[in-house]
């Protein structure tokens, strides 16, 4: 290797160098301010509440005015409340603590793309474990699994489970806060004069907190090694400081404290689950505001079914006639590419 | 063979047919059949190694031309054109003895004498092995013929880009072109190296001579060896006699020393038997030339950055995490190659990793689009963005 070719990484200056968090999924499609998730929720709320209505319009002239649509706290409510049967879940199967957080990781994304008047979560939440399982290499058969749920088919739980995925843009690798935790229980061991009785204390008291930051949008603002440290904090400021200490070095830790003040606010203000008589109210209004669509043997259900049912024999026509015109002209696999216009645009996404 | 004109039989040479049926042919010895007025020698043909050329032969042939079948003439023979054409030997005379004439299925212009007989089933095997043997005729620089492997490397590479060109028929004017054009360049080189071959063939054929009057030479000694053991065998018998007939000493003792003295002797001789062949081994490992310093590998590598200098990864944590992989002794958890200290050091990695990045602030601070949820034409909401 010589001086002066700098293919090396090795070589490059540091700064140049893109840290390994910064390339993941999670930072590039999954990081937002907290005004941003807001405006997200919001959005989509109105969004979503328009498109109902015009459903409920289209269905009887005037029968939207008197349904009170959910609002997106409402919404995120309901969100919260499922999180939270999600290790109840995990606990009956016997899942380990990934396939747990990768669940609740993925739920949650799910409704920042889908709301619930469309999709209710009670059956949101059994695909995102069941998907879970699969991406955290911990796989269950299907039916092993539907079969210990009730009230449920498999085919409930599989249905969902494209849509899912497709909301989560196919990221599935999470960065889980648990893991950071455990990284922090092992540094913390290279530590001068350490009592392994007070680390294990306080790593069961920040495994707690990191479960009820699971609940929160910590994971939507900050990176799993600051929820991490910020639960240690709230179980023992002493160790978290002296290994913050110890990672700074000369330099200030300010800017770090600084950081993990919200996120411990947040997991101790948010971190728990809701009032399940609030959530219960909620559920009721949910049941009058669902998308009729979404909902089988309703007319509009039927209507958007028969609907999609022109739109994919329509296509198929097209497809047929350009192919029979490609026979025509002597070709059997039609002309270039660009030449044909068979576009899969609208129809494809649900 | 034998029933064939003695005139044309002797001026084919050796040719042998191959995949005939046997019995057929032996009934047919009986009847003589004169199978063709032609008396060309057909060449070419590609030899097996002891130099005679097994030719192709079917009981589906049938001649394209004239579409006279095996079934019709049991001597039907089919010959190859140079256009890579069959034909059988009574079509070949009737159009082209009285000069060159064009191919009936191609049209390209050809000459009874360039006909030859098939050897592979397949034609396209028969055209690759003649234009390989034509291409390493010309072609034949060697290794050492290069400054380094990778010109050497590039060499080959075009030679065989020439090759598979000709043989797919591939801009062949060009390539042509281009063979001549390295013919002319490389002539001299080519008249080198053609003489190196048969030097080399010859300092084969008298290596193994050398060798063959070696091996003669040993066995010679071998017997003579054999022949001067049994005589002093019988010198020493013939003295053991004698000495107990004339000597006053212990009998016993005296046969011991005998044994002894043979036994020395015998030692003796298989020790410098041993000597001689082991020298030989390592003639051949000679003259390998320079051998050319290939560059090192250089990884490509990436610009992430792993925070490793942010952590060090120790041999051993209390970790009651780990314990049951640790402890596994039939190591059933880690037989997929699961280490635990890599496990460490992922931990170890997500708890350092952007500790210092600070949340994002406000709606619009980001690199990060949020796009407002699509309201798609049929009114329903776009979930994925992409």
């Amino acid at each position: 290797m010589t001086a002066d070719a700098p293919i090396n990484g090795q070589d490059a200056p540091q700064s140049s160098r893109i840290p390994l968090y910064e390339g993941s999924t999670q930072f590039r499609h999954w990081r937002f301010s907290p005004e941003q998730l807001a405006e997200t929720r919001h959005s989509l709320n109105i969004a979503a509440v328009s498109v109902i209505r015009d459903a409920f319009e289209s269905n009887e002239l005037g029968s939207s005015t008197q349904v009170s649509f959910l609002s997106a706290e409402e919404e995120n409510l309901l969100v919260k409340l499922y999180l939270g049967k999600i290790p109840q879940l995990c606990g009956i199967f016997r899942f380990p603590e990934e396939v747990e957080a990768t669940a609740m990781s993925y739920l949650k994304r799910f409704y920042l793309k889908n709301t619930v008047m469309d999709w209710h979560p009670k059956s949101v939440m059994l695909t995102v474990v069941f998907l879970a399982t699969k991406t955290t290499n911990y796989p269950i058969a299907l039916d092993a699994y539907a079969s210990r749920i009730p009230k449920t088919a498999p085919n409930d739980v599989v249905d969902l489970e494209f849509l899912v995925a497709q909301s989560l843009g196919f990221d599935f690798t999470v960065w889980h806060a648990h893991r950071a935790l455990w990284g922090l229980w092992l540094d913390i061991q290279t530590l001068p004069d350490i009592p392994l009785d007070d680390l294990s204390k306080a790593y069961d008291g920040a495994l707690t907190n990191i479960r009820a930051s699971r609940l929160t949008d910590a994971e939507f603002i900050y990176t799993p090694s600051q929820i991490a440290l910020a639960c240690l904090f709230i179980a023992s400021p002493a160790l978290a400081s002296a290994w913050l200490r110890s990672k700074s070095g000369q330099g200030s830790d300010d800017g770090i404290s600084a950081i993990l003040e919200p996120v411990k606010a947040m997991v101790l203000t948010e971190g728990s689950l809701p009032d399940v008589e609030a959530v219960r109210e909620v559920d009721r209004r949910l049941r009058l505001c669902k998308n009729p669509e979404k909902i089988p043997g309703t007319n509009a259900y039927n209507k958007k079914l028969a609907e999609k049912q022109r739109k994919a024999e329509e296509k198929r026509l097209r497809k047929a006639e350009l192919q029979r015109k490609a026979m025509e002209d002597g070709d059997p696999f039609g002309s270039t590419l660009a030449a044909q216009n068979l576009d899969d645009d609208e129809d494809d996404d649900e | 063979m034998s029933n064939r004109p003695s005139g044309s039989s002797w001026l084919r040479g050796t040719t042998i047919r191959k995949g005939g049926n046997g019995s057929s042919a032996s009934t047919r010895t009986a009847t003589p059949q004169v199978q063709s007025t032609s008396t060309t020698i057909f060449g070419g043909g590609v030899k097996d190694p002891s130099g005679r050329t097994s030719e192709y032969f079917s009981m589906d042939d049938q001649c394209p031309v004239c579409k006279s079948d095996r079934y019709l003439n049991p001597k039907l023979r089919l010959l190859v054109s140079a256009c890579y054409h069959k034909m059988c030997e009574s079509c070949i005379d009737r159009l082209f003895t009285l000069g060159p004439a064009p191919c009936p299925i191609c049209n390209r212009t050809l000459r009874k004498l360039a006909f030859t007989p098939q050897t592979f089933e397949d034609l396209t095997v028969e055209k690759e092995v003649a234009v390989r043997r034509r291409i390493a005729r010309d072609f034949n620089k060697r290794a050492e013929d290069f400054p380094d492997l990778r010109t050497y490397n590039d060499y080959l590479e075009e030679v065989e880009d020439i090759t598979f060109n000709l043989i797919n028929d591939i801009d062949v004017a060009e390539t042509e072109a281009r063979v001549a054009r390295y013919k002319q360049e490389n002539a001299a080189l080519i008249e080198l190296n053609i003489q190196r071959e048969e030097q080399y063939a010859q300092y084969l054929r008298e290596q193994e001579e050398a060798e063959r009057q070696e091996r003669e030479q040993r066995a010679a000694e071998l017997r003579r060896l054999e022949e001067e053991e049994r005589e002093e065998r019988e010198k020493g018998r013939q003295e053991l006699i004698d000495r107990l007939e004339t000597s006053t000493k212990d009998a016993a003792k005296l046969v011991a020393r005998s044994r002894a003295q043979a036994q020395k002797r015998a030692d003796a001789r298989t020790q410098s038997s041993a000597f001689g062949g082991a020298a030989k081994a390592f003639r051949g490992r000679t003259n390998q030339g320079a051998v050319v310093a290939d560059e090192p590998h250089v990884p490509l590598a990436d610009a992430w950055y792993a925070y490793d200098d942010k952590y060090a990864v120790r041999d051993t944590y209390f970790d009651p995490l780990s314990e049951d992989v640790r402890r596994d002794k039939d190591k059933v958890f880690r037989a997929g190659g699961y280490r635990v200290e890599e496990a460490w050091e992922r931990a170890l990695r997500f708890a350092v990793a952007s500790l210092d990045l600070a949340p994002l602030q406000g709606l619009h601070s980001t690199a990060v689009a949020v796009e407002p949820p699509v309201i798609s034409a049929d009114g329903d909401v776009i979930m994925a963005s992409t």
